[in-house]
């Protein structure tokens, strides 16, 4: 599904954010990336995602060589991938129910079947009857769960969450990696980072420890 | 195509609903946009109106030849059979002084004009009519020439005024010609300059869309709709301001006519007029958005 063949990410200044990585992840599973900020986690996940070219190497998602995709065709492969962003980049311009929606609009969902997906995905994450709410109303822990819900809406086949338990307490973010084995027990690809480890140890998966861009036991 | 006819509707949508959104900034870019409009359309109104009345008048320079009213019928046909033969004229036409009071009462209508007179004031006239070409020189030569002439009142060159008013339209065309190139240019940096702000207002929305799969199209299409909304708008705004100024302005200016014994007033758009000016703006608009879309959506990867 993911693929990664001496992935080289050199930003402008000479800093190699990811050197030389080599891995394969299966279609369907669930992998956890650790390491502390500056490790390179965001750098692999924008890589994955095609928001970063790599300088050197291969990344193949689905097959398709992503440093060698025109950048056109590039949106129609972000179809597949649900982003779930550290920064959450909610637009608080719009409510709720917007802010969900604009995935299907970009895809081109007719609007009841869009209705009918955004209901769906605020029901799974537990935001249903906020529906009407500006984001800046939601708690912190609501915003998180809101960009999971704009993440899933369009039922992608990849979901990506870079730091999705960041600034939860405990049981909140047990709450939120529940809800991602949810996702996986139906069949989606899912990266998740983090920099607490104590988290994933608890879900027993693949762990990929990054440190200065490459590997560590 | 049934799905680009979707992504289209959700983008005609979402623009109208974001000009509902912000009402009062985008009331003022159509202000502005229907203003810069008004000018070069008002303007060309003006003057096809005025084209209009000038016209209808003649072209040809013209001279009425008054003949002295002792004079007599040999002379007369003596200077007819020289006007007939002059190359310098391309028609000579004779009007007798029964012929001039018969037309005179014709158009006073009624009433007996030589009531209390015992004798026809009124002379014999030739009506001579030079040919386009001829200079004002010429013409003023000619004019000496036939005032010398035995039988011969006086001479009056008819047309030269004429003349200067369809100079004066040309100088006029000339200056509309200018204000729509200026108009123009405004009305694509208006655009590109509302463009470029609503670029940066959602400058977030625009970041989230391409991460999250859309298109250049998805991203530009908003922004046209846009331009091409302000254009037909601005358009018609335009058109509204151009018809309440006439309205204003058309009284006072038939009265000014009247004083001059001329019927004018001015021209009001018809639907022909109205729908040029409609294409122009809008398809300036649309083309400062696509330039200012170009320019500043390379920033998002």
């Amino acid at each position: 599904m993911i693929q990664f063949q001496q992935v080289t990410k050199r930003y402008p200044g000479g800093f190699d954010a990811v050197k030389q990585l080599s891995f394969d992840i299966e279609d369907g599973e669930l992998v956890f990336l650790a390491g502390h900020s500056g490790a390179g986690k965001s750098t692999l996940l924008k890589l994955i995602a095609g928001i970063e070219r790599p300088t050197a190497g291969a990344v193949l998602v689905n097959g398709q060589n992503l440093a060698r995709m025109r950048r056109a065709s590039l949106p129609y492969t972000r179809r597949h991938i649900g982003l779930i962003f550290q920064d959450h980049k909610i637009l608080y311009d719009r409510s709720v129910y917007d802010n969900v929606r604009l995935p299907l609009d970009i895809i081109g969902f007719d609007h009841r079947e869009a209705r009918r997906r955004v209901q769906a995905a605020l029901d799974k994450v537990g935001l249903a009857g906020k529906e009407a709410l500006n984001p800046v109303s939601l708690s912190g822990g609501e915003q998180q769960r809101l960009c999971i819900a704009r993440a899933v809406v369009h039922r992608p086949s990849i979901l990506l969450a870079d730091e999705p338990t960041a600034n939860l307490d405990r049981d909140y973010a047990h709450d939120i990696l529940e809800l991602f084995k949810s996702f996986h027990q139906v069949g989606v690809t899912l990266v998740i980072s983090a920099h607490d480890e104590t988290l994933m140890a608890d879900y027993g998966r693949r762990i990929l420890r990054l440190k200065n861009g490459q590997f560590s036991a | 195509m049934k799905h680009w006819i979707r992504l289209n509707w959700i983008a005609l949508t979402r623009t109208v609903s974001g000009m509902l959104r912000a009402p009062l900034s985008s009331l003022l870019n159509l202000l502005v946009i229907g203003i810069a409009a008004a000018f070069p359309l008002g303007f060309y109104l003006l003057i096809a109106s005025a084209q209009g009345v000038i016209g209808q008048l003649p072209v040809e320079p013209q001279l009425s030849v008054y003949l002295r009213t002792s004079v007599a019928a040999d002379e007369i046909n003596q200077l007819k059979q020289r006007l007939a033969t002059d190359k310098r004229l391309t028609k000579v036409q004779f009007i007798g002084k029964d012929e001039a009071l018969k037309q005179m009462q014709a158009s006073v209508g009624g009433g007996d004009l030589l009531a209390g007179l015992t004798d026809n004031p009124l002379p014999d006239t030739f009506i001579l009519t030079a040919s386009t070409d001829a200079s004002a020189d010429s013409l003023e030569a000619l004019q000496k020439e036939l005032t010398t002439s035995s039988g011969v009142e006086q001479v009056q060159l008819d047309s030269a005024w004429a003349r200067r008013l369809q100079q004066l339209i040309v100088v006029g065309k000339a200056l509309l010609e200018i204000v729509l190139v200026l108009l123009a240019v405004a009305l694509v940096l208006i655009t590109g300059n509302a463009i470029r702000l609503q670029i940066l207002t959602r400058k977030d929305e625009i970041e989230v869309a391409k991460l999250i799969g859309a298109t250049d199209a998805f991203i530009r299409r908003p922004f046209v709709y846009f331009a091409a909304l302000q254009g037909v708008l601005g358009g018609l705004l335009a058109c509204a301001i151009v018809w309440a100024a006439r309205t204003w302005l058309n009284p006072a200016v038939e009265a000014l006519a009247k004083s001059y014994g001329q019927q004018f007033s001015l021209a009001l758009a018809d639907w022909r007029v109205v729908l040029v000016t409609l294409a122009v703006t809008t398809l300036l608009c649309l083309l400062g958005a696509s330039l200012a879309v170009g320019r500043h959506l390379r920033q998002f990867r």
